[in-house]
């Protein structure tokens, strides 16, 4: 498989392709277009288009580099059955002002809080007597029906 | 001279001007062709001289002359600045002797044609060494649009059309330069000569600084902001084109020579990025301007001498074109597209008629450029519509030589 790259003054850069059966040309302009030809018998067949972003999508797929960030609507981490979910603690919460272990969180939902965030600052795994005030963030793991469970519990007094 | 009822205000007047060429932009984009004969034809119809109305619509609304010819010659210093920047001499000397053969067909050819046509109906020689340049420069513009549109561009002859654009271009620096120097540079022969050594002086400097400085250009355009770096490049670009018209050297080849110097910095891909937009612009304006200095009446007045010249210089450059093609090595059908692809006249024989226009003298002042404008309206369509319809004038061909049939394509690489 030979790659031909050649300038062509004024228009952009043309690539050929060489792939046994047939050649396959791919002209780059200056202005980000890219064409794609196909060897004909009388001339080149002009197979498609692309604009530069979709040029770099498909580009991506042929050199099996595709991937497509994933939307984090509400911010879950996948891992297997259980995901992470951050839940922010308000006044009206009934987690606030009060410690952990009193919570009993666990027990009634079977989501487990592994780390606290207030500010700036992360506690990781905090302790039971670790208390909860109003404007910190829960980062809880469960499954889906657990952490459903937890947003009922921390929802209202 | 102004339009009857009065000039409109400068403002208003740009407004017209540049919505008449958006107008007439979109319509050349609906029928496919170039939006250069469209530009132009604008400029006829608003311009002071007939037509002057439509009904009760006073159509001659734009007087050519003051601040439309500033925008005009800020479109030829764009145009030559932007040829000068895709100047490399690398291409010329890829594949020498084909490119070096073929173009040199190319000039003999079509130069020679118009040279003798323009002596044989009477002009003087300066201005026949006008005409001359004028049919034998192919419109880079038009031609790469069609190629890219037809998918030409990707074929083995888009090669020696290309290579013979580029010469062409190397070429018309060179005689602009000697032709300003003469029409600019004053009367007399010591004149002249001096205009000419002026001329060169200063393009001398402008090409060592390209040639030697390209590490200082890198620094002195380097820039984070767009802007900055727009003003900077126009800056030069405008104020060395200008220094070169007070020393009689025109406009366009000192914008070509800037324009070489900054090729082979590393902002070229920016400046074409940046600068293309006002480019565009005022080469638009600068057509406009070509149109609205256009009246149909002078027209009419070389109508004969267009008419040959139209015919003639077609078939030379069909001529031209396939032999070069042969000379890289194609096959007939092949190296007749090379001839069908260079038919096309456009932005630079108008900047050779502009340069004309601006010479005292009222017949190449008026004879030359008026010819000049019948002759690229009707050879950039003519261009544009053999690109098109080169299979269909094959088959044509077929029907009316009796035993002449079609060139077949071998498909194979040259």
């Amino acid at each position: 498989m030979t790659l031909y790259e050649t300038t062509i003054p004024g228009v952009g850069r043309k690539f050929e392709i060489d792939c046994g059966t047939e050649t396959l040309v791919a002209l780059v302009h200056h202005d980000g277009k890219r064409e794609l030809f196909r060897d004909g018998d009388d001339r080149h067949e002009r197979l498609a288009s692309l604009s530069d972003r979709e040029a770099r999508q498909l580009g991506s797929v042929l050199a099996g580099t595709y991937y497509q960030p994933v939307q984090l609507d509400d911010l879950e981490v996948p891992l297997g059955e259980a995901i992470i979910e951050w839940v922010r603690i308000d006044e009206e919460s009934r987690l606030a002002d009060t410690e952990l272990g009193d919570a009993t969180i666990w027990r009634e939902t079977g989501a487990t809080v592994i780390a606290v965030q207030r500010g700036r600052e992360t506690v990781p795994s905090p302790d039971p007597e670790f208390v909860v005030e109003s404007g910190d963030t829960v980062v809880a793991l469960g499954t889906r029906d657990e952490l459903a469970a937890l947003d009922r519990l921390l929802g209202g007094r | 001279m102004t339009a009857a009822g009065g000039p409109l205000p400068p403002l208003l007047t740009v407004g017209v001007v540049v919505t008449a060429i958006a107008l007439a932009g979109a319509v050349a984009k609906r029928f496919g062709q170039s939006v250069i004969p469209a530009y132009i034809l604008a400029g006829i119809v608003l311009g002071p001289s007939v037509p002057r109305h439509l009904g009760p619509i006073r159509l001659a609304v734009v007087d050519p002359s003051g601040y439309i010819d500033v925008f005009a010659e800020l479109g030829v210093v764009a145009l030559l600045f932007f040829l000068g920047l895709h100047v490399s001499v690398g291409e010329l000397l890829s594949n020498r002797r084909a490119i070096l053969g073929s173009s040199a067909l190319d000039f003999l050819l079509n130069y020679a044609a118009g040279f003798g046509l323009a002596i044989l109906f009477g002009f003087s020689t300066l201005e026949a060494l006008f005409v001359a340049g004028i049919v034998y420069m192919s419109s880079s513009a038009i031609i790469t649009k069609s190629l890219i549109e037809r998918g030409w561009i990707v074929e083995p002859e888009s090669e020696p059309i290309l290579g013979t654009l580029v010469a062409e271009d190397l070429l018309i620096a060179v005689y602009l330069t000697f032709l300003s120097s003469v029409v600019l540079g004053g009367d007399g022969l010591v004149d002249a000569a001096l205009g000419v050594g002026r001329g060169f002086l200063l393009l001398g400097a402008v090409a060592v600084v390209g040639w030697r400085g390209t590490d200082l250009l890198d620094r002195f355009f380097a820039s984070d902001s767009d802007e900055l770096f727009l003003l900077r490049v126009f800056g030069v670009m405008a104020l060395l084109a200008g220094v070169g018209l007070t020393l009689g050297v025109s406009e366009g080849v000192t914008a070509f020579f800037v324009g070489a110097a900054l090729g082979p910095t590393d902002h070229a891909e920016r400046i074409e990025r940046v600068i293309d937009p006002a480019r565009d612009l005022f080469a638009g304006l600068f057509f406009f301007g070509v149109g609205a200095t256009t009246s149909l009446l002078a027209l009419s007045s070389v109508a004969g001498f267009l008419a040959v010249a139209l015919v003639v210089t077609t078939v030379t450059k069909l001529v031209s074109g396939t032999l070069g093609g042969k000379l890289y090595g194609l096959d007939s059908r092949r190296s007749f597209r090379v001839g069908v692809g260079l038919v096309a006249r456009g932005e630079f024989s108008l900047v050779l008629a502009a340069l004309a226009g601006s010479a005292a003298g009222d017949r190449l002042g008026s004879l030359v450029p008026e010819f000049a404008v019948g002759y690229v309206l009707v050879m950039s369509v003519l261009g544009t519509l053999l690109i098109r319809h080169e299979a269909d004038l094959l088959a044509l061909g077929g029907r009316l030589i009796p035993g002449y049939s079609a060139p077949q394509v071998d498909g194979g690489r040259a």
